[in-house]
């Protein structure tokens, strides 16, 4: 069977790159959201800049390959333009904790109803391996020869503190958790945040310590900070959804069943607006 | 005596009323059928300091706020010392005799009025409506009646402390200035109003913006009015957030602008370059404020030309124009919207201080503004960035069919990233294609604009050109101004013929940006030069003084 969301693009990952995996998850998540009558067509893609942002070459999903740390700004835009579409906002670990960490906070605040997908490898791998905010303590690379001398993000921290109503953990090896971990984000209403334990087999190539660590959580905590208190695991690393609530999305908060694209007047209907607000 | 022309200044602490007294006098001068300018003066604070608005009326046109008054009112001691030097030959002054002794002029106990009725802090500022209904003559009936209209609430309060205030000043100066009624009354609004307005009109979805002053009361404007305008609006985290945002929005299809001042301007360049690669059109307000860095925040300057001439790094179509008055500034932001959605790509409004958030009369036909409607794609097949003979690809919306993808990498005809060297060369001609595409279509749109007749050439753009324009008036003097609306692509078609007018450069600029420009671009030397940099607008005397100076 042709492999319709294939493209021609020259695939540049390193063999064993965790990136194949997560571009295999969402070849899976279009199909399975098919099946839950979100169409094709109406998912679409934002990717920040790094080595994970190559999957929007990829994949044949319409979307905006933005600026590093805008991926999660841009999604929100095209929310906010057009709310009948789903938007996947792909983030490497610079991307949302570095670079955009403002746009994260505010979108898990606002409640923006996006889904980002953060590959998390703890390697800016792409320009060839400095720390990044999710580096451990002492990381060594070119631009910390030393070691690093922070300490690193606590994702799932961040983003619960900020007030994200679907916070989730998906790892690489486990494909069809992830995939239906991110189906269950675009189907929350509200901001979904997963990050996604991806080793970099070049820089970060944890596999072995992922494999032994990574734990499969059956489901979500009942309160907040049960769910905090699984984030802040070290030993284990739970992976599968942490915290999911219901509250108003932003985009229907501000402007209810309002569609700025779908509701574009025309020019004389406009024009009326514009003459009786004068008046 | 009846003027032609009556200025009225007033002037007190910041949380006195003083906007809500200037902007009272000048709807009831509108009212009257006259023409109105209103500025409005004011620091970057909420409460005390010193405010102070100057509004100027006649019977024609009128372009700019006057700095000698023919009523003065000063509600505490600073404004009396700030403004007793700015009243007219035979101009009144209208003190606060509670905060100055020995004031030259009409003093009244305003404070101590005032504390006769439940919080004086806030009635003060109706001496402003009161003293001016006395010396232009009103009844206390009309003046009941225009307190009513202008002040609504608390009127058991009001009308007895404007009737005291009024009887103190009727007294000495009752009926002193008479006004004509004008030919018909006329609406009025700020240039801000007009921004939002004229991009109302041509369409605009969605507008986000970070509140920086003076571009934030097109935020206000529109966010008070939202949903009887069907415009989406929205505060987001900083400027960064607001221009990426608005990429995303434009992508999805909505037609969307965004508005900030120089700093935050600095902060989005980057999308703005973005904008240029993936070819997303999208419309920026740049309000200009007194630079460089913070600068002076609530005052006007025109440093920002250079800057906004070239946003963003690399090489793409971009285009920038001013406006030179409150009614260009609703076509031009309507021009503006359409023209980014015609060669999908960044188009800025440049504008300052001194036009956002001053208030004038105004004709203005709602029907005079474009129509942002973009060239759609239609049939399968489709690429996003298509090479076409202008440069131009057709634009196609999610949810479809067909694969649209956006891109900040330099990419091929369907959006995908490459590092070819033939690929790289075709992009960069069609963008090539596409900025002398926007070059051909100026070309037949009306860029600059010529006022008056004369062999003095003046060249000046932006909020300035109002200055100008009355400055020439009250002067009595005979010149052609020339105001290119567009500054880049620069008209160089339309002015050709000046390059040898040893013309008068007027601009708030202490670099000579505009006139560096005019050289640069068209080969016009100035014969003189005329700046402000101060932060204040030009005063039309003032200027017709220099002018006269300057064209010897």
């Amino acid at each position: 069977m042709p492999d319709e969301l294939a493209t021609y693009a020259e695939n540049t990952w390193c063999p064993g790159c965790g990136n194949f995996a997560i571009l295999n998850a969402m070849k899976n998540v279009v199909g399975k959201l098919g099946e839950r009558g979100v169409a094709k067509d109406r998912v679409v893609m934002t990717a920040g800049i790094g080595c994970h942002a190559k999957l929007f070459d990829y994949l044949a999903l319409s979307g905006f390959y933005s600026l590093h740390g805008r991926s999660m700004a841009t999604a929100q835009g095209i929310k906010l333009a057009n709310p009948d579409l789903k938007v996947v906002g792909f983030c490497g670990d610079g991307d949302a904790f570095a670079e955009g960490i403002a746009h994260m906070m505010y979108a898990a605040k606002r409640n923006s109803d996006i889904t980002i997908v953060v590959h998390d490898n703890g390697v800016y791998a792409l320009t060839t391996g400095q720390r990044g905010p999710t580096s451990a303590h002492g990381f060594k690379g070119p631009s910390t020869p030393r070691g690093n001398t922070e300490d690193p993000f606590n994702p799932l921290v961040l983003m619960l503190e900020a007030g994200a109503t679907f916070v989730a953990r998906g790892y690489v090896v486990m494909v069809k958790e992830l995939a239906d971990l991110i189906v269950a984000g675009v189907m929350h209403e509200g901001f979904s945040f997963i990050q996604v334990l991806q080793p970099s087999v070049t820089f970060t190539n944890r596999y072995e310590e992922y494999n032994r660590t990574v734990e499969r959580l059956e489901e979500p905590a009942s309160t907040f900070d049960e769910a905090l208190a699984l984030a802040r695991e070290t030993d284990r690393l739970p992976a599968g959804i942490f915290y999911q609530i219901e509250k108003p999305a932003n985009e229907r908060a501000l402007y209810g069943d309002w569609n700025p694209v779908a509701n574009h007047p025309t020019r004389t209907e406009r024009l009326a607006k514009v003459k009786a607000l004068i008046k | 005596m009846s003027r032609d022309r009556f200025t009225f200044i007033v002037g007190g602490k910041a949380g006195e009323g003083i906007k809500k007294a200037g902007s009272s006098a000048a709807n009831f001068f509108a009212s009257m059928g006259r023409h109105v300018f209103q500025m409005d003066d004011y620091p970057s604070l909420i409460r005390g300091g010193h405010n102070f608005v100057a509004v100027s009326t006649a019977t024609r046109e009128i372009t700019s706020h006057f700095m000698k008054a023919d009523l003065v009112v000063g509600l505490d001691k600073r404004s009396y010392e700030a403004h007793r030097d700015h009243v007219a030959d035979g101009g009144v002054v209208v003190y606060n005799s509670d905060a100055v002794e020995d004031g030259q002029g009409i003093g009244v106990a305003m404070t101590s009025e005032a504390q006769k009725y439940p919080n004086p802090g806030l009635r003060v500022g109706v001496s402003g409506a009161a003293a001016l209904s006395a010396v232009i003559g009103l009844s206390v009936d009309e003046m009941s009646a225009f307190i009513t209209k202008e002040y609504k609430r608390d009127l058991e309060n009001n009308i007895p402390f404007a009737t005291d205030i009024y009887r103190a000043v009727g007294e000495k100066a009752g009926g002193k200035f008479p006004l004509d009624k004008g030919d018909r009354e006329r609406i009025m609004m700020t240039g801000n109003q007009a921004i939002a307005l004229g991009a109302a009109a041509a369409g605009l979805d969605v507008y986000l913006a970070y509140p920086m002053t003076p571009a934030t009361t097109v935020l206000h404007y529109l966010a008070a009015h939202d949903r009887e305008l069907g415009v989406v609006t929205m505060q987001p985290e900083s400027e960064l957030a607001v221009i990426n945002m608005a990429l995303g929005a434009a992508a999805a299809g909505a037609r969307t602008a965004v508005g900030t001042s120089g700093g935050g301007f600095a902060l989005m360049e980057e999308a703005i370059s973005l904008a240029g690669m993936a070819e997303v059109p999208i419309l920026t307000i740049l309000s200009a404020r007194s630079g460089p860095s913070t600068g002076v925040p609530t005052y006007t300057e025109q440093g920002d030309l250079r800057f906004a001439l070239s946003p963003g790094h690399g090489e793409f179509a971009r285009t920038l124009a001013s406006p030179g008055t409150v009614r260009e500034a609703y076509t031009l932001a309507a021009e503006l919207l359409e023209l980014a959605w015609r060669f999908q790509s960044p188009a800025v409004l440049l504008t300052e201080k001194h036009l956002s958030e001053s208030r004038m009369t105004l004709d203005l036909d709602i029907e005079d503004a474009a129509w942002a409607e973009p060239l759609m794609h239609e049939g399968g097949g489709y690429k996003r960035y298509l090479d076409t003979e202008d440069g131009v690809s057709p634009l196609l919306f999610p949810p479809s069919d067909e694969l649209i993808q956006w891109t900040s990498y330099e990419h091929d005809e369907l959006g995908v990233t490459t590092e070819d060297a033939a690929a790289i060369a075709l992009m960069h001609d069609k963008r090539q294609r596409k900025s002398e595409a926007v070059t051909d279509h100026l070309r037949t749109m009306r860029t600059v604009n010529r006022f008056g007749q004369g062999d003095t050439i003046i060249f000046t753009y932006g909020s300035t050109t109002m200055s100008v324009l009355e400055a020439l008036r009250v002067g009595g003097i005979d010149a052609t101004v020339v105001q290119p609306v567009y500054l880049e692509p620069f008209p160089v078609w339309e002015l050709e013929e000046y390059r040898d007018s040893n013309a008068i450069v007027v601009e708030q600029s202490a670099a000579g940006q505009f006139e560096s420009l005019l050289a640069e671009k068209a080969r016009i030397d100035a014969g003189a030069r005329i700046r402000r940099y101060d932060g204040r607008p030009f005063e039309p005397e003032e200027l017709a003084r220099e002018i006269e100076r300057a064209a010897g």
